[in-house]
């Protein structure tokens, strides 16, 4: 038996005026923050501050520490030419295929599975989620994402969503696979089509962010920009098309509260273990998968058959093919493939923009599928179009330039 | 009577009607009789954040316009 | 359709502790954060409890048994492909009326309920205090507080979930009009087994 919907309040209200009594509430620091960090004349110059700083320990901690300070001093001085000398016969295809080029004197352009494989996973990647991931532990469990929502529900309205999906934006800078589940916090099949799409295409993994910073450091910058614009304008022209309504924004913008040692830790350990088991062999596996393409000759003849497109449409080199085909089972290998061509400073740029917004990895795939096969699809659509105009943009931006 | 969107920063007032979105508001504690104060209102047409029971929520603005706030001294429950 | 007796359907409104809850109760990983819409899927995990072994199920977050996004759908679809287990309705206990609304929608479809009166610590700090005997006895089902961050009551918890209760909302709703303004009712057992 139901009652109808306003006895029941009625009945709630009965129920809370016996049962609890509230004490004369006293605003704490706490309190304060959350109104300084929510109002905008103060709130906006926090969330850049908040978001500089995160790109920075990010950047600095994961790339410059980390990975040039220790792991390139230990595969490339010790581990590569290890193997280099130990493996035997260096003309056999089971060395191609785990050792790579023997003349290769860095873990990046070697590109056998135990040279680039391991070096892009456990030297690279690895530590960029780690560090990626604690901070943004701390932006979840300290209670700021509700408010950075609030702050930029504006932005978020021209395009389609409301605030609330800087969630699934901030998740997907981690990983795109739970960001596209966490979709389902936005309330219409519209905004969770328009999220999912943008996602795939524009937001680019942590995995790939780490490895863009090890190898083209000073051009991240613009691969990120020109990111945010693509998301922008697309997401725009994705609100006008798209059928469907964009309802408002209503959230609870709960407490701050100080992230609990505990449950950073445990959700730390959790993401690398999971980095670690599901990640770590497919990055293994790709390069594989890539060697044997190439050896097979299938990677030359995609090159060769897609070479108009590339070199006349986006302005890069036909070799960027062989990325792009391992893009699909990881981006941040995709990447590490790049730095060994060949390239002008802007080909690079446009090279790694197409990487990213080029088809979501695998594992996104898999997920979006579990989110609906008519989105999949139609999301697909929309990112063969995408990296269509927006690879062609790209490349017309920077003939105007004069750099491309 | 004003409507909850065009409450000042720091005012308040008691909630006497909810014209669209009524259920999903009631679930976030803006009801009937329910005293709300106004944190803030984002430019260009942003959401507010209210506090209702020492909570605060965050609306969009044509949401809030939907909400008939009763300001003065007289105020309910 | 399998046996859902010795199921835990952990439901409650988003951003209450569901999910550090059910970490305290089956020594589980779900996500934990502070905000709402953390849980967008459910996760299950088993309990052990005097021999009794329980599966239990956190649910997404979810405001009333009328979805708004897809998450709420997990919730709500979830309680109709249980039907027999026992709801764990978790309330926030710093906002105990929202959680009301949807505890009682819950006891309306006739599952077995017990609460869980969580961030009980965080009401302390606030100086909110909640009558958990007079709730329990409006109600009609067991009451208990908790605190999914210090671990305080989930032991409790456990062990009062075999004493979970189906409930008239009729009943409720008199109880509720009626005698409790004279608290002491000596004898007036509500069948609530929290005595």
């Amino acid at each position: 038996m139901a009652l109808p919907v306003q006895e029941r309040w009625d009945l709630v209200d009965i129920i809370a005026r016996k049962t609890v009594a509230a004490g004369a509430y006293r605003q704490n620091l706490g309190d304060v923050l959350g109104d300084l960090t929510v109002r905008p004349l103060t709130g906006i110059p926090v969330a850049f501050a908040v978001l500089y700083a995160f790109w920075s320990i990010f950047s600095s901690f994961a790339g410059a520490l980390v990975t040039d300070g220790f792991m390139v001093k230990v595969f490339d001085s010790h581990w590569l030419p290890w193997l280099q000398g130990a493996w035997s016969d260096p003309a056999s295809i089971h060395y191609f295929l785990f050792v790579g080029d023997p003349l290769a004197e860095n873990c990046f352009e070697a590109f056998g599975m135990l040279t680039s494989g391991l070096f892009v996973a456990i030297g690279v990647v690895l530590p960029a989620i780690i560090i990626f991931y604690l901070m943004m532990t701390v932006l979840e469990d300290s209670g700021y994402l509700p408010r950075l929502a609030v702050l930029m529900d504006t932005v978020f309205h021209r395009i389609g969503l409301h605030g609330y999906a800087i969630v699934p934006v901030i998740l997907g800078l981690g990983c795109n696979t739970p960001a596209v589940t966490a979709t389902r916090v936005l309330e219409t099949r519209k905004q969770r089509f328009i999220m999912m799409t943008l996602l795939a295409i524009f937001i680019p993994c942590g995995a790939q962010l780490g490895v863009m910073l090890e190898v083209i450091p000073d051009a991240v910058g613009w691969v990120m920009l020109f990111l945010l614009i693509g998301f922008g304008i697309f997401g725009f022209i994705l609100d006008r098309i798209i059928p469907g309504s964009n309802p408002e924004i209503l959230i609870d913008v709960p407490p701050y509260h100080w992230p609990l040692w505990e449950n950073v830790t445990k959700k730390l350990m959790n993401r690398t273990k999971s980095f670690l088991k599901d990640a770590v062999p497919f990055v293994l596996f790709g390069v594989l998968v890539v060697n044997v393409l190439y050896l097979a000759g299938i990677i030359g003849a995609l090159a060769d058959l897609f070479e108009p497109l590339f070199v006349t449409w986006f302005g890069v080199p036909k070799e960027t093919v062989g990325p792009l085909v391992a893009a699909f089972l990881r981006k941040d290998l995709a990447v590490a493939q790049l730095s060994a061509i060949a390239m002008t400073p802007y080909q690079m740029i446009t090279a790694v923009v197409l990487v990213s917004i080029y088809f979501p990895c695998v594992a996104t795939f898999v997920v979006m599928l579990r989110e609906g096969w008519k989105e999949l699809a139609a999301a697909v659509a929309v990112l063969v179009a995408t990296v269509f105009i927006y690879g062609g943009l790209i490349h017309a931006v920077g003939i105007l330039m004069g750099v491309a | 009577m004003k409507r909850l969107s065009e409450l000042e920063y720091g005012e308040s007032g008691v909630v006497r009607e909810i014209r669209a979105s009524q259920h999903e508001l009631n679930c976030l504690g803006i009801r009937m009789k329910k005293q709300v104060k106004m944190i803030t209102r984002q430019p260009i047409k942003g959401p507010v954040v209210v506090v209702v029971d020492d909570m605060e929520v965050a609306m969009g603005l044509d949401t809030a316009e939907g909400v008939v706030i009763e300001t003065g001294e007289h105020e309910g429950s | 359709m399998a046996d859902t007796s010795r199921t835990v359907l952990m439901m409650g409104n988003p951003n209450v502790g569901k999910s550090a809850l059910f970490n305290r109760l089956t020594g589980g990983d779900a996500v934990v954060s502070n905000y709402p819409g953390t849980t967008v899927d459910y996760t299950k995990g088993v309990l052990i409890e005097n021999g009794q072994e329980y599966e239990v199920i956190d649910a997404p977050g979810t405001y009333s048994l009328e979805a708004r996004d897809a998450a709420e759908d997990v919730a709500v679809r979830l309680i109709s492909e249980n039907p027999g287990a026992t709801v764990l309705v978790v309330l926030d206990a710093t906002r105990v009326e929202r959680g009301l609304y949807l505890a009682l929608e819950v006891i309306e479809r006739g599952c077995p309920v017990i609460i869980a009166l969580n961030m009980i610590d965080a009401a302390r700090e606030r100086q909110i205090t909640v009558d958990t005997r007079v709730l329990q006895r409006i109600l009609g089902v067991p009451v208990v507080p908790t605190s999914a961050v210090s671990g305080e009551g989930a032991r409790d918890l456990a062990g009062m979930l075999r004493k979970a209760q189906k409930v008239d909302i009729e009943t409720v709703r008199a109880r509720a009009d009626g005698q409790f303004d004279t608290p002491e009712q000596s004898g007036g057992c509500t069948g609530c087994g929290g005595c």
